[in-house]
This record gives structure tokens, sequence and C-alpha cells, in this order.
């Protein structure tokens, strides 16, 4: 594969034997994600890349990503069943789009449920801060894939940017 | 709501959206008082905006400019707040709709643009079912046909 050529020559060895990426490389996996799936049709090139493993789709960390806060809202709504008639909605909206995103991306869902990224404040008022600045966090992630999306792709991703940002709005 | 097949298409839909929301805040306004008048004038203001600057977009890029129309068919008679703030939601779902269709024929910075007017308008419509006390606040896909 095209792009992937250069991280491979990339990997350099120090002096005390460990191996490391080199800047270049970093930089280079960088420009791979940045091209997305634009760089799809490209791959597959090469008979010398034969044993390379296959690039992972740059929407595969969005699915994790869409189950995290999925789980993040399911705690909290645990911790404070007042709120769970707002949140579990939220929830349901960001499994809706891992499966979505696992569907275009042909991946499967991972069978074990995600685990929230911290436990969820006491304090409720404490809680749904940490909500809001994941939604923010997360639709942030979404605007960028958007933009760098190939046209088949780039619809689901404007849903999911705008799907995060009414959370954000839902959670004041 | 059919696929546009191109920029200039798409653009033209969307900028029919725009008059047809324009038109529908009139009727909305008018139902509402206090703060939710106001924004209704903002969200007016923001499609105003849209629209003008679509006009301008248009013309510089030499594509027909679909015209206004004197007025447009409400999908429901709005006679008071609820009604109002129910047609409220439908308005910026459906302008929310034709900016994500911009989005596959679109790059760079208009491309942008789009995804802000989707963004902008899916929390405007959950403002609004707030406002209306309409629950869930928000949808999966904020402007996905169906």
């Amino acid at each position: 594969m095209v792009f992937t050529c250069p991280v491979v020559m990339g990997r350099t060895t120090r002096r005390n034997g460990t191996s490391e990426i080199s800047r270049r490389a970093v930089l280079g996996v960088g420009a791979l994600l940045a091209l997305g799936g634009a760089a799809a049709p490209l791959t597959g090139c090469g008979l010398l890349d034969r044993d390379e493993p296959p690039a992972p789709d740059p929407l595969a960390p969005m699915i994790d990503e869409a189950l995290r806060l999925a789980a993040g809202l399911r705690a909290a709504a645990g911790t404070h069943p007042d709120l769970a008639d707002r949140l579990t909605p939220l929830a349901e909206a960001h499994e809706a789009h891992a499966a979505e995103l696992a569907r275009v991306t042909g991946t499967a869902l991972p069978s074990e449920p995600a685990a929230p990224s911290g436990a969820p404040e006491a304090d409720k008022a404490a809680t749904l801060t940490a909500l809001r600045q994941a939604e923010r966090t997360g639709r942030d992630a979404a605007s960028k894939a958007c933009a760098e999306a190939p046209a088949d792709r780039v619809a689901l991703l404007g849903s999911i940017t705008a799907a995060r940002a009414s959370h954000l709005e839902a959670l004041k | 709501m059919t696929a546009p097949s191109d920029a200039g298409e798409a653009l033209a839909q969307a900028l029919t959206a725009e008059y047809a929301a324009i038109w529908a805040y009139g009727p909305i306004g008018v139902r509402l008082s206090g703060a939710e008048r106001k924004a209704a004038a903002t969200a007016e203001a923001a499609h105003r905006g849209r629209r003008d600057a679509l006009v301008v977009q248009l013309s510089n890029g030499g594509g027909s400019i679909p015209p206004d129309r004197a007025g447009y068919a409400l999908p429901f008679p709005v006679t008071d707040r609820a009604s109002a703030l129910r047609l409220a939601v439908q308005v910026e779902e459906r302008t929310a709709a034709f900016w994500r269709a911009v989005l596959p024929t679109s790059a760079g910075a208009e491309r942008d643009r789009a995804l802000a007017a989707l963004v902008e308008y899916a929390v405007r419509a959950t403002r609004w079912r707030r406002s209306a006390g309409i629950s869930p606040l928000t949808v999966a896909f904020p402007g996905r046909p169906g």
C-alpha cells in the first residue's frame, strides 16, 4: 500500500536496541488517517506489500467512541435514576450511531459492553458537566471526520456531529 | 425530498428550504411571546442569512436561482403557541435535512458551512422541542430522511 510504505521504512532502531517509530513515520500515519476513505481505492498496489495487514478503517475508532459515550450516559442514569428519562434516549442514539458506523465500515460491533471513561460523579450537576464535556469532545471528533470523509460517508458523519451537538443542548 | 445530483442542485434545494423556513417563521412568531418570540426572530434571521449567502453563491457560480414564492403550504394550521412551536421544530428539522444533502456534493469551506447549518438547525430543533415539552429532545440522526 502506497501510504503505509513510509511507515515501515521509517522504523528505526535505537542504539540501546529499542525500536521506535520515527517522527516522520508517525506523521505518515497521521496523513494516512487524514486521507481517510479517500485513500482506500489506492490501496493494494504492490506485490511487496502482501504481508501488510489491511489499514484499519479511519472510522473504526468512532465506533468505540460512540459506545463509550453511550456507556457513560447509561452509568450516569444508573447513579441518578431521576435523570434516566433524559439520558437514556441519548445513550440509544450513540448506540444507533455505533451500529450504523459498524455497518458502513463492515466491522462487527464488540461483544463486550464498552466501559465508560470514568465513574459517574455522585453530584448531579458534576455528572451533567462531565457528560457535556464528553459530548463536546465527541462532537468535535465527528466534525473533523465529517470534514475529511468521502462523499458516501459524509452525511452519516454530519448527522452524528449534529446529534452530539444537540445532546450538549439536551444536557443543559 | 429527492437526493440532489450535483452541488448546484443541492444548494438550490437548500435555498428553497430557506425561503420556506423564513416564510413559516411569520405565522410562528405572531403566536409566540417573550423569550420564545425573540428566539423565533433569531432563528428567522439565521435562515435569512443563509438565504442571502446562497443567492450570492449561486449567482457567482452561474447556476440558476430558484425564485421565492408568495406563500408556502403549512403542514398544519398554526393557531396557538403549541402549534407554532411544533411547526418551528419541523422547520428546523426540514432545513437541516436539506443542508445534510449538501454535504456529499461539497468540500472544504463549502462543506464546513453545510455542516454548520445542519448542526445549528438540529440544536435549534432541540431547543424548540424543549419549549414545546416534546420528549425526547433529540433525534438519533438529525437531517436523515425517513
